[in-house]
């Protein structure tokens, strides 16, 4: 009897849940950013508004790395950092973490995840504990039970961008990595890659670097339409100036787009987070404490100096950065203008919300 | 080049005075004030005045025999402050110009042979302070003052190095005494401001020593050392004018005597830091040839081990005390 008992309660609980109304983004508060943050010795998730008041802030039980937002649903998923054994599903209404997702054996999620358009899918960059081979992990997000997976085409994937027609983006970053402690284990031999992948998974389409930039890893991402602009993170000789930033339109080969020469040396080879509001893309390194901004078509404009930004994304009112400090900038081509501060270190990714 | 800049002020605030006069017993005070007061702002005057100097002296006797004391002195100066990457130095690029290193491609070399046989108007100070970076700075100085071959002096070239390395440093020295200065001291001034508040400044000069210490042992010792089986002793710093040491010797002493202005109460960290010293002080291999023997690559391992350690405690006690801690993107991002 108590087997059925269980089953029964587990399927009464599961009804309640689907005809219970769940919250919507506008219940609590309308943010427009996700980002994760360091506050004390205690790791948190904070949604934002556009001006930067945190609206909440839920604790999580270590470093997050980045985050998805639920297209409609107050729901998100925070990423463990990579290699990560853990994603959670938290309802930000009440901070409850409704699911813990767990890669299937052998699997690591590796810092990066999207919802599809509907919400009815989610996709997690994923590796193979041995060797670093990428994969897309996907669950259905009713019980968020694993549904399938793909390949990526690449090694170590990390960011990844659902285009606006279905297809998914995915920024194979090309390091394989110690599954135990982060370690980069193939530095001289690294290939990184940009694979669009279609919606049913097939790879349609990989993008290389020219061989001599095979150590410029490509990790993040950002749409600009259907024109993928990407950011990298160069692993080579420190002293080589090398772009950090991308474009690619799918069916020509991708561009890179130097930084101007002396910001170049700024931004210490390292792009950290990419983003593009009103004809703007900008990219942060913070090791370099600066963030560069270009045109849309890749031409470098200017940069902005500040310590430790990360976080940038397109929020309502245009570009906005988060650094270590607690400062959450507004970002043009004049400069950086502070909207908030707050008593806490953002962490390196800052999440927008569809509008 | 005219220097209508005011001398250093003393920014030390009217309410410490009063209580370092009544507290006669308390220790000496140090926090990022005095590490402005008595270790950057006195840093780049002297490395100001030191390539002042080489200029002058390049003007008047441009021979490489008469000019390599005003380069070391130069560099020594330089190295007082070569950890701090902050504020004007970072402008325009102006720390990679000043040490271009490491150059792994030569093209410092490329570039000024580009400079030698080219059209001699690329020499004149506004030309040349448009010229390719790695061209320039002292390690440009020193190929030309350390010549591979024996050569005429290119004089034209080492001039126009020396007098745009000079305008440089005074550059650096004026934005931080009208400027600079006044941002760390008053964090928070305007709402742009480069600093925030007081923990901003700690975070940010903690941060260079965490990242000098990293340069020192990763760069400075790990390029020369490369891997057991392919040691690189061609690429120590500076080997040509067998600076490669002292180098990292005045890094260490540079880095020790900015601590103590921080905080009185680090005494882990300076016993790390005077360990690392006494190791370089002892160590006799200047421009760390012994990397490609098993007992001398012990020897500079030993080195570079003592320096993570310093970066360790740094780390740890120093941030404690300080109530910082590295950076959290610039330390670990993704």
């Amino acid at each position: 009897m108590a087997p059925l008992k269980t089953g029964r309660r587990a399927f009464l609980a599961g009804m309640i849940a689907a005809t219970l109304p769940r919250a919507s983004w506008a219940d609590v508060g309308a943010p427009a950013f996700l980002a994760a943050a360091k506050a004390g010795t205690e790791y948190e998730l904070h949604g934002l508004s556009a001006t930067g008041d945190s609206l909440f802030a839920l604790p999580l039980p270590a470093r997050g790395h980045a985050a998805a937002a639920h297209p409609t649903r107050a729901e998100a998923v925070a990423f463990a950092r990579r290699p990560g054994t853990y994603a959670l599903v938290i309802t930000c209404l009440t901070g409850r973490i409704s699911h813990r997702l767990t890669p299937p054996e052998g699997r690591q999620f590796n810092g990066h995840g999207a919802y599809s358009a509907d919400g009815a899918l989610l996709m997690t960059s994923e590796v193979i504990a041995d060797g670093s081979a990428g994969r897309i992990g996907l669950w259905e997000t009713e019980t968020y039970t694993r549904v399938n997976e793909w390949q990526t085409g690449g090694i170590g994937p990390h960011d990844l961008k659902l285009r606006p027609d279905g297809r998914l983006i995915v920024a194979n970053g090309g390091i394989q990595t110690d599954p135990s402690d982060r370690s980069k284990l193939n530095l001289d031999t690294m290939r990184p890659n940009l694979a669009l992948l279609s919606t049913t998974g097939e790879i349609d389409e990989i993008a290389e670097l020219p061989k001599d930039l095979w150590p410029n890893s490509i990790r993040h991402l950002a749409l600009i339409g259907n024109q993928i602009a990407f950011a990298m993170q160069w692993e080579g000789d420190r002293s080589e100036d090398v772009p950090q930033l991308g474009l690619w339109q799918p069916g020509q080969p991708a561009r890179l787009c130097p930084t101007d020469p002396i910001d170049a040396l700024t931004m210490k080879g390292y792009a950290g987070s990419i983003a593009s509001a009103d004809g703007l893309l900008a990219l942060t390194s913070a090791p370099g404490g600066a963030l560069a901004l270009f045109t849309t078509d890749g031409t470098p404009i200017t940069l902005h100096r500040s310590p430790d930004l990360s976080g940038v994304a397109a929020g309502p009112g245009g570009l906005v950065a988060t650094d270590g400090t607690g400062t959450i900038w507004a970002v043009n081509r004049d400069g950086l203008r502070p909207l908030a501060r707050h008593p806490v270190a953002w962490d390196n990714h800052l999440i927008a919300l569809r509008a | 080049m005219p220097h209508p800049f005011p001398k250093p002020k003393a920014p030390m605030p009217r309410i410490r005075l009063a209580l370092c006069l009544t507290l006669i017993a308390a220790p000496a005070w140090a926090d990022y004030p005095e590490t402005l007061r008595d270790h950057i702002l006195p840093g780049y005057a002297a490395f100001a005045a030191a390539t002042a100097d080489l200029a002058a002296a390049a003007q008047a006797d441009c021979t490489a025999e008469a000019l390599r004391p005003a380069y070391h002195a130069a560099f020594d100066a330089w190295q007082g402050v070569a950890h701090l990457r902050l504020g004007p130095v970072e402008e325009d690029g102006r720390d990679r110009i000043i040490a271009y290193w490491p150059d792994p491609k030569g093209l410092g070399q490329t570039q000024q042979d580009a400079l030698l046989s080219g059209d001699p108007a690329a020499l004149e100070p506004a030309a040349f302070a448009k010229a390719s970076i790695a061209a320039r700075g002292l390690f440009g100085m020193e190929r030309l003052l350390y010549p591979v071959a024996p050569t005429v002096p290119p004089c034209a070239l080492i001039r126009a190095t020396a007098t745009d390395l000079a305008r440089i440093a005074a550059v650096v020295d004026a934005e931080w005494q009208i400027g600079y200065a006044d941002a760390m001291l008053t964090p928070g001034a305007t709402p742009d401001a480069p600093f925030q508040t007081g923990p901003d400044v700690r975070q940010a000069l903690f941060t260079q020593l965490a990242f000098g210490l990293e340069k020192l042992a990763d760069q400075q010792l790990g390029r020369p050392l490369g891997q057991p089986s392919l040691p690189h002793p061609d690429r120590a710093q500076a080997l040509a004018s067998g600076r490669s040491l002292r180098n990292v010797l005045l890094s260490l002493q540079a880095m020790r005597a900015m601590v103590e202005t921080l905080t009185p109460d680090a005494p882990q960290t300076i016993a790390a830091f005077d360990r690392a010293i006494t190791l370089a002080e002892k160590l006799e291999d200047p421009i760390f040839a012994g990397v490609a023997t098993p007992s001398g690559r012990l020897k500079v391992e030993i080195l570079q081990q003592a320096i993570q350690r310093t970066r360790e405690i740094v780390g740890d006690e120093l941030a404690r005390e300080l109530d910082t801690d590295i950076s959290l993107n610039a330390g670990d991002g993704d």
